[in-house]
């Protein structure tokens, strides 16, 4: 680990000089369970190259078993004013399939430390888990929201390749949910936090008025941003880099002085054009005609105007001329209408 | 020029596989043809595609010499296709022939194609050598299999050779019988010239190479000839043999067989089945000649892409130049839009045709299911000929509706019979004749209609038999039946290249199925999808395809977005192999899915 840390601070290093920056986001992975001298140091080298700037937005993500008082106050002196829990559930027998290892009652305790340095608290959610009902879910949502939250995501669970719950599925030993009741969940999580005074500004994420992630907002612009560690992507002057995911093949690179990226490409403008309107769809703000344009030099509707029209008579987009979002049967379907818009 | 007492020639002919090209390896090798470093299995099977897939599409004709008794023979063998749907490759060898040599497979037997060509062989008067080929095979069985020829083909036991074409066995044996057996050459020397053009093809260097066997006179290079048919003249440029290589000569005399050039630059103008005679001294009559190959399945071939009609009209017309029993005519289908109407001779051709234009040309295409031609006797009196279920009338205006009739023969283990028997009289069929060959394997004679026969007979055929049946058929006539066009409509609209035509009493199965298939073909779409099918406007089945419900990536952060672009890109050229129709997006397999057997 203290070996990882110098890397770290190597490939941040050679920024040079200081780049401040407006947000910071510290995650994949989960930075919380290093000791906290480790974390002291983790954020004490990403400040020192990556200065917040006045207002700056900087999130940490962690875990309700890696977090405590000590621990928040030592976030807090960094400057980090947005934690991220993942929570994922509030039921025991869900937590085991999805391997995390904490207890529910361990997630107000998170809050409560979070809430005691006067930092923003987002919970994180997921829902389609193998035999989860919807009374479950339900309960999940309310116990979440009586926390008082600021920011909350409910992910879709996904088999990732490679991971033990893919191949428990693969194998048959878990069963998907069907999709049907999958949606419902879906359906449920935005009534429920629509209801509760949240907005629905991602695919996947709420936030109550003015408490939106402003460092992921910069994903779902499609615009530019750094990214450093093990694994980080990054989007500098056009060009995606990707580091590799392997630790110790990330350490012996970075210290021996070579990039981290193991993936690298530059998009024509019109590929990055049509990669922006896939990501921009997914917000609720949705893609802005006079911003899509001034960003890629590309006019939406020549890119994809027949593909939209032909959602918006099917009631999956809406378009009021100046832009286009998706409606909420649209955010269901969201991966099929890109398809067609790509 | 050799005496025609010094010339032999012979096709050699079996069912597929039974070794007909191994055998004329043999032959090249003894007969110093080709030598040992030059040589290949199968070295006459020279396109791409015969040898990926180990079998012979064109016949090969091949000149040799061979000493016997102190003398030397000019040997001209031809090696032929085995496959039902290069017959007439058989039939066009058989004319510049004496004799042939009959193979039959040592464990295999006597199959549907040995039956066949033996017969095309005697109806062309021909000296059969018989020789039963593969001994060295473990599992032979020679004397039943002799005894088989016997019983189906009325083949002597002792004039049967033994030989194996792998292992070099008894080579020489056949090759003494073939001089000793088959007769020479007929024609004289100081007759005037006719020599029967037997095949041609088209060399991009050379022009047009036609094959020639010549029965009277000689061909001589500089000589000024005419094509009968057309009475066009030409000079002849070159003169020459296969040997295997072309090897040029100065003249061709009766009964030789060989290739001239004549600065022929169109395939076109080249008849098969025409004689070739000396412009000055030309004979009076011409020689028999061929029937022409009728195609007889056709299916409608569209490129994914409008803009590249042309360049597939390219395509089609570059495979034409060497091959002209394809055929194709501009089609204009609602669903599909510009495309072609191509005609097969049977469903291997339609594959070979299919696999050579997306091998030469980049071209991504959307093939609609086969189907046979109908005659169609209008009220009026008129008769139409139907190559594609788009053509067929209102049902107002139809008198009578004919559909080609084959008489098929199998060749089976006799304990299958019953099996086979069902499935037949399923298929329309009408039972001819059962003939023993041995008490374990009969031949089975039906007329049947040939969209059966191309629908899946081949495939249940095989399963009733456990792979040991086989099968071969001529078409004989079109004859009136039931039949009706059903249509399918997709979201409600008619899909003209999903129609097919099928007997009225099969309409409703045949209707339920294929919607059914269809359903499993087209993916969810973002909207409900119905599938009906219907004849004229009565609907006889529906099925729906259940719209897209939840279908959405739950995370899109910075490091997630290089890989889903890549997964968004690899599904946007997936469904670039589709085929909008309206609003649906169909896939080239629903396409022939029509073509799928019933049962799952
Ligand atoms: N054991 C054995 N196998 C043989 C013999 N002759 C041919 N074969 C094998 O049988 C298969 C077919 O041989 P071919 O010579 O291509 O048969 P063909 O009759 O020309 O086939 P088509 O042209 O497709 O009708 C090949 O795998 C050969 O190796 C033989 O005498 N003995
Ligand atoms: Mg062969």
């Amino acid at each position: 680990m203290e070996l990882y840390l110098e890397a770290l601070g190597a490939e941040l290093a050679a920024l040079r000089e200081p780049a401040p920056v407006e947000t910071i986001f510290i995650g994949g992975g989960t930075p919380t369970y290093l000791d906290p001298s480790r974390l002291q140091r983790l954020l004490a080298e990403v400040t020192r190259w990556l200065p917040l700037r006045a207002n700056g937005e900087f999130s940490i993500e962690s875990t309700p078993d890696s977090i405590d008082e000590n621990k928040v106050a030592i976030l807090a002196a960094a400057g980090v004013n947005r934690v991220s829990i993942g929570a994922q559930s509030f039921h025991p027998h869900l937590l085991r399939v999805l391997e995390r290892r904490h207890e529910p009652a361990q997630v107000s305790k998170a809050v409560d430390a979070v809430r005691q340095v006067g930092a923003q608290v987002s919970l994180d959610l997921i829902f389609g888990v193998p035999g989860q009902t919807l009374a479950e879910w339900d309960a999940d949502l309310r116990q979440a929201l009586r926390l008082a939250p600021d920011h909350m995501s409910t992910y879709g669970l996904t088999y990732e390749k490679g991971t033990r719950l893919w191949k428990q599925w693969k194998r048959g030993d878990v069963r998907p949910l069907e999709e049907d009741d999958e949606l419902a969940l879906y359906t449920h999580a935005m009534d429920t936090l629509e209801t509760a005074g949240f907005e629905h500004y991602e695919i996947s994420n709420f936030a109550r008025p003015g408490c939106r992630s402003r460092h992921n907002q910069v994903y779902w612009a499609n615009l530019p941003h750094h990214g450093f560690g093990v694994g980080a992507a990054r989007y500098i002057n056009g060009r995606r880099e990707l580091n590799t995911r392997d630790l110790k093949e990330y350490m012996r690179r970075v210290l021996s002085g070579e990039s981290a990226a193991f993936q690298s490409e530059e998009l024509d403008p019109e590929e990055r054009a049509r990669e922006t309107i896939a990501i921009q769809i997914r917000r609720s703000d949705g893609i802005d005609r006079h911003g899509f344009r001034v960003q890629t030099g590309f006019d939406l509707d020549t890119l994809a105007g027949a593909a939209l029209a032909n959602h918006a008579a099917l009631g999956f987009v809406a378009d009021d001329g100046a832009g286009v979002r998706l409606t909420r049967r649209g955010r269901c379907v969201a991966d099929a209408l890109i398809r067609d818009l790509l | 020029m050799t005496q025609t007492n010094l010339i032999r020639n012979f096709s050699i002919i079996a069912h597929i596989d039974h070794g007909k090209s191994t055998l004329a390896d043999q032959f090249l090798l003894k007969t110093g043809a080709i030598s040992q470093r030059d040589f290949r299995a199968q070295v006459l099977d020279g396109m791409d595609l015969e040898r990926e897939r180990g079998i012979t599409i064109r016949m090969h004709p091949v000149t040799v010499y061979h000493e016997h008794a102190g003398q030397r023979y000019e040997l001209n063998l031809i090696d032929t296709p085995g496959h039902v749907d290069f017959n007439y490759e058989v039939s066009r060898s058989l004319a510049a022939c004496e004799g042939v040599i009959l193979l039959v497979d040592a464990f295999q037997g006597v199959q549907a194609q040995t039956v066949a060509n033996a017969f095309l062989a005697m109806e062309h008067n021909l000296t059969i050598v018989p020789v039963l080929n593969k001994i060295d095979l473990p599992i032979a069985r020679p004397d039943a299999v002799i005894a088989e020829m016997e019983q189906a083909l009325a083949i002597e036991p002792t004039g049967v050779l033994r030989a194996s074409g792998k292992a070099g066995i008894g080579i020489e044996e056949v090759l003494a019988a073939i001089i000793e057996r088959v007769p020479p050459p007929q024609g004289k020397a100081d007759e005037p010239l006719r020599a029967l053009v037997y095949n041609s093809h088209f060399d991009t260097y050379k022009g047009v190479v036609v094959y020639v066997r010549v029965m009277e006179g000689t061909l001589k290079k500089g000589e000024r000839i005419k094509l009968m048919r057309g009475a066009t003249e030409h000079e002849v440029s070159d003169v020459g043999q296969f040997r295997p290589a072309m090897t040029n000569c100065d003249e061709l005399g009766p009964g030789q067989v060989g290739f001239f050039m004549a600065q022929l630059k169109n395939i076109q103008d080249v008849h098969i089945g025409d004689t070739v005679t000396d412009a000055l001294h030309p004979a009076t009559t011409a020689l028999p000649g061929y029937k022409v190959p009728k195609a007889m399945v056709y299916s409608g071939l569209y490129p994914i892409n409008n803009r590249d009609f042309e360049a597939l009209r390219e395509a089609l017309a570059k495979l034409r130049l060497n091959d002209s029993s394809f055929t194709f005519l501009p089609e204009n289908s609602e669903g599909l839009g510009f495309g072609f109407r191509c005609g097969f001779l049977g469903l291997l051709h339609r594959e070979i045709i299919q696999q050579r234009l997306e091998r030469d040309s980049e071209l991504e295409l959307v093939q609609t299911a086969p189907n046979t031609t109908y005659e169609i006797l209008t009220r009026k009196g008129e008769i139409l000929n139907i190559d594609s279920p788009q053509k067929v009338p209102d049902a107002g205006q139809i008198e009578e509706f004919r559909e080609p009739i084959v008489r098929i023969s199998f060749l089976l283990p006799s304990e299958n019979i019953g099996d086979l028997m069902g499935l037949c009289s399923e298929r329309f069929g009408v039972f001819i004749r059962t003939e023993y060959l041995s008490p374990t394997r009969a031949m089975l004679v039906y007329e049947m209609p040939l969209a059966e026969v191309i629908y899946d007979l081949y495939d249940k055929l095989k399963s009733v038999t456990h792979g040991y049946g086989t099968m071969d058929y001529e078409v004989l006539a079109y004859r009136p039946a039931d039949l009706v066009r059903l249509d399918v409509l997709v979201a409600g609209k008619r899909v003209d290249a999903l129609s097919t035509i099928v007997h009225r009493a099969q309409a409703d199965r045949r209707g339920r199925s294929l919607v059914k298939k269809l359903r499993n073909e087209i993916d969810r779409h973002l909207f409900e999808v119905v599938l009906q099918a219907a004849i004229g406007s009565r609907i006889i089945a529906r099925e729906s395809i259940a719209p897209l419900k939840k279908n959405v990536t739950a995370k899109c952060y910075g490091g997630d977005i290089s890989r889903k672009r890549k997964l968004w890109a690899k599904q946007a050229a997936g469904k670039k192999r589709m085929k909008q129709v309206g609003q649906v997006e169909i896939p080239q397999e629903a396409f022939l899915a029509v073509l799928e057997s019933d049962e799952p």
